[in-house]
């Protein structure tokens, strides 16, 4: 189950890197804003698509199921250190989320996870969070499309 | 056309990844382990040693390259691939420093993971084939031989090339290189390895008795043929039978082991009917079989059937620096029987053992070691531990150049020849200095100069047959004959 959006973390945080290194931008944050803005699906289909075609059926539900359990615990994690004000913690979730989102193709989540571990992005987790709440939602949603087709 | 395929262990931590990975690797036709964590992976790798290992670089535990690590400390050949989000040249080169064969920048296709896998198992399979040619030309033992040499090398080849097959195999060297070392050699490397290994010396075996020790007897058919035996050539049945001084065999014998090579058969003495023996024949000279030929000593005929794989032992001179490895491997082992310290030679004897020419051959080296290990204790061998060593034949001078006037030199001196390397100045045993011209040697008979040499021995070692025997190069059991033998002597005038 994906927390929901808003519920936990303390306004003010932001990860202490980020903080630190505000100067060294990487990612444009307003471009990345945006980014959903252009991206017609959360999937992406060379990924996403070509699993669903290699892999049986039966195979690639089992790895959508993994990938829903990976969502949850992990944003479980990213509030949970949000709001203990654990870096560390904060970091390494995202960073897994954001590899877990990559391995099935799921582009947007992808790059909101990476946003949320870049030092150059001070995002505080409170607007952070919805974002990859509703990121995982829609990816969910288009592969398990994706495992009916 | 089969996918090539291995045991693959994929280090991932986080289970949607390891879940991807796991299932390209299987639909690619691998046998999968995962682990989530560093020392999983290493439990993993020790009970179940992979052919390849993906591991991803941020771990629970501790980094992907300290796992690579590890691996490699507890001695993991597994080719090492790195996972990674973060393809930057620093990041791969760094996974190469580590020791990755290759990077996989995630996420990944199946066709990205294939070609990378592919090419990482075929990698490490040339790798091991190229680690076992390397041992294989340099090997330092091979059966019952120490000697890493280049002809040793080859020795060992032509064994391993011949003893498949049924070809008789014709074994030549000096006195104490190895015949029968060899000849153990191609029999244990050949199919009939489970079957009897059987050896005959027939320079050791009286002529009238040669047949029955061969071929065997039945009861009653001489003198002294009290019941049935089998001879070598049955109890070698299934297996191989060395025959070694194949040279001294008497004529009218060689005409019947030339029928029972030709025909499988042979007849033990007195039998009525023939019989038929399943054996390999591995025979041995020391001397030129080709010129026992030549002056009719031995058979043409035989020597053809029998000389179908020569093998030619290099004499220890001709060994280069075999001779420390056979005389370190004799140390040990002597030391451990006799329960003495020594662990090495000093420099200085090893000098000394490197510059000796050994006539006898391995033999020889190892009755020397014997004599060192038996009579000493220390922890090196020095160089007066070494038993004195007789004097090499040494060809004489060329005649000396007749002088020609020559003009006041302007050159430089003459330089003078460098000595033999037998002459090291390391070494300084009498033995070893030229004789002096002196009267010619007294000649007695070959008993009274072994009676005497035997009974000096045991004065030098206080009666100690074995002591006697290992200064003399013989087996104790010989001195305990020769004494026997000379009480039961009438006395002397």
């Amino acid at each position: 189950m994906i927390p929901a959006a808003g519920t936990g973390p303390r306004s003010d945080w932001v990860p202490q890197r980020a903080t630190e290194r505000v100067a060294q931008k990487v990612i444009d944050r307003t471009r990345a804003k945006m980014r959903p803005l252009f991206a017609v699906s959360a999937i992406d289909p060379s990924i996403a698509g070509q699993l669903a075609e290699d892999l049986p059926p039966e195979v690639f539900r089992r790895i959508i199921s993994t990938f829903e359990a990976d969502l949850s615990r992990l944003t479980g994690e990213l509030t949970a250190s949000a709001r203990l004000g654990d870096t560390n913690g904060y970091l390494r979730a995202a960073h897994s989320l954001a590899g877990a989102a990559a391995a099935v193709g799921a582009r947007r989540l992808e790059v909101e996870a990476r946003l949320a571990m870049d030092p150059a992005q001070p995002a505080p987790p409170a607007e952070v969070l919805p974002r990859l709440s509703m990121e995982s939602r829609a990816a969910l949603e288009e592969l398990h499309q994706l495992a009916r087709a | 056309m089969s996918e090539p395929s291995g045991r693959i262990l994929l280090v991932e931590d986080t289970p949607t990844q390891a879940e991807v990975a796991k299932a390209m690797l299987a639909a690619l036709g691998h046998e999968v382990r995962h682990a989530a964590n560093g020392a999983e992976a290493l439990g993993i790798a020790q009970d179940w040693p992979p052919d390849a290992v993906l591991v991803d670089l941020q771990l629970p535990d501790f980094s992907g390259f300290e796992l690579m690590r590890r691996l490699k400390a507890e001695g993991s050949e597994a080719a090492l691939i790195v996972l990674t989000a973060n393809g930057s040249v620093n990041t791969a080169v760094e996974a190469m420093r580590e020791g990755a064969m290759d990077f996989i920048v995630k996420p990944y296709g199946k066709a990205r993971l294939k070609v990378t896998l592919d090419n990482a198992l075929e990698n490490r399979a040339l790798r091991a084939e190229l680690t076992a040619v390397k041992l294989q030309l340099h090997r330092g033992r091979f059966f019952g031989f120490v000697g890493a040499s280049p002809p040793m090398q080859a020795v060992y080849r032509t064994i391993e090339s011949v003893a498949p097959s049924r070809a008789n195999v014709f074994i030549t060297g000096e006195s104490g290189t190895g015949k029968e070392l060899a000849a153990e050699a191609v029999h244990k490397a050949s199919p009939r390895a489970k079957g009897p290994f059987v050896a005959l010396n027939c320079g050791a075996i009286p002529k009238d008795l040669i047949e029955s020790e061969i071929f065997g007897h039945v009861k009653g058919a001489f003198t002294g043929a009290t019941d049935n035996r089998a001879g070598a050539a049955r109890q070698a049945e299934g297996g191989t039978l060395f025959l070694d001084e194949i040279g001294e065999m008497p004529l009218d014998m060689q005409v019947k082991l030339l029928r029972f090579l030709q025909t499988g058969s042979f007849q033990p003495v007195g039998a009525a009917r023939p019989e038929k023996a399943d054996v390999r024949i591995v025979s041995a000279t020391n001397r030129d079989p080709l010129a026992e030929v030549e002056a009719g000593r031995f058979r043409e005929d035989l020597y053809y059937r029998l000389y179908v794989v020569p093998i030619a032992l290099p004499p220890l001179r001709e060994r280069g620096e075999d001779v420390l490895l056979v005389a370190r491997h004799f140390l040990a082992q002597f030391a451990r029987e006799e329960g003495r310290k020594f662990r090495a030679f000093s420099r200085e004897a090893e000098a000394v053992i490197a510059a000796y020419p050994w006539p006898g051959n391995v033999r020889q080296l190892q009755n020397a070691i014997r004599n060192v290990v038996v009579l000493h204790d220390g922890d090196a061998v020095t160089p007066e531990m070494l038993p004195p060593l007789p004097a090499p034949h040494v060809a004489p001078p060329a005649p000396p150049p007749r002088e020609e006037p020559r003009p006041a030199p302007a050159a430089p001196p003459p330089v003078e020849a460098p000595p033999p390397v037998w002459s090291a100045p390391v070494w300084s045993a009498p033995a070893w200095t030229p004789p002096a011209p002196v009267a010619p040697p007294v000649i007695e008979p070959l008993a009274q100069v072994e009676r005497r040499c035997i009974l000096a021995a045991l004065d030098h070692t206080g009666q100690d047959v074995p002591k006697a025997a290992a200064l003399l190069g013989v087996n104790p059991s010989t001195i305990y004959r020769k004494l026997a033998a000379w009480r039961s002597e009438p006395a002397g005038p």
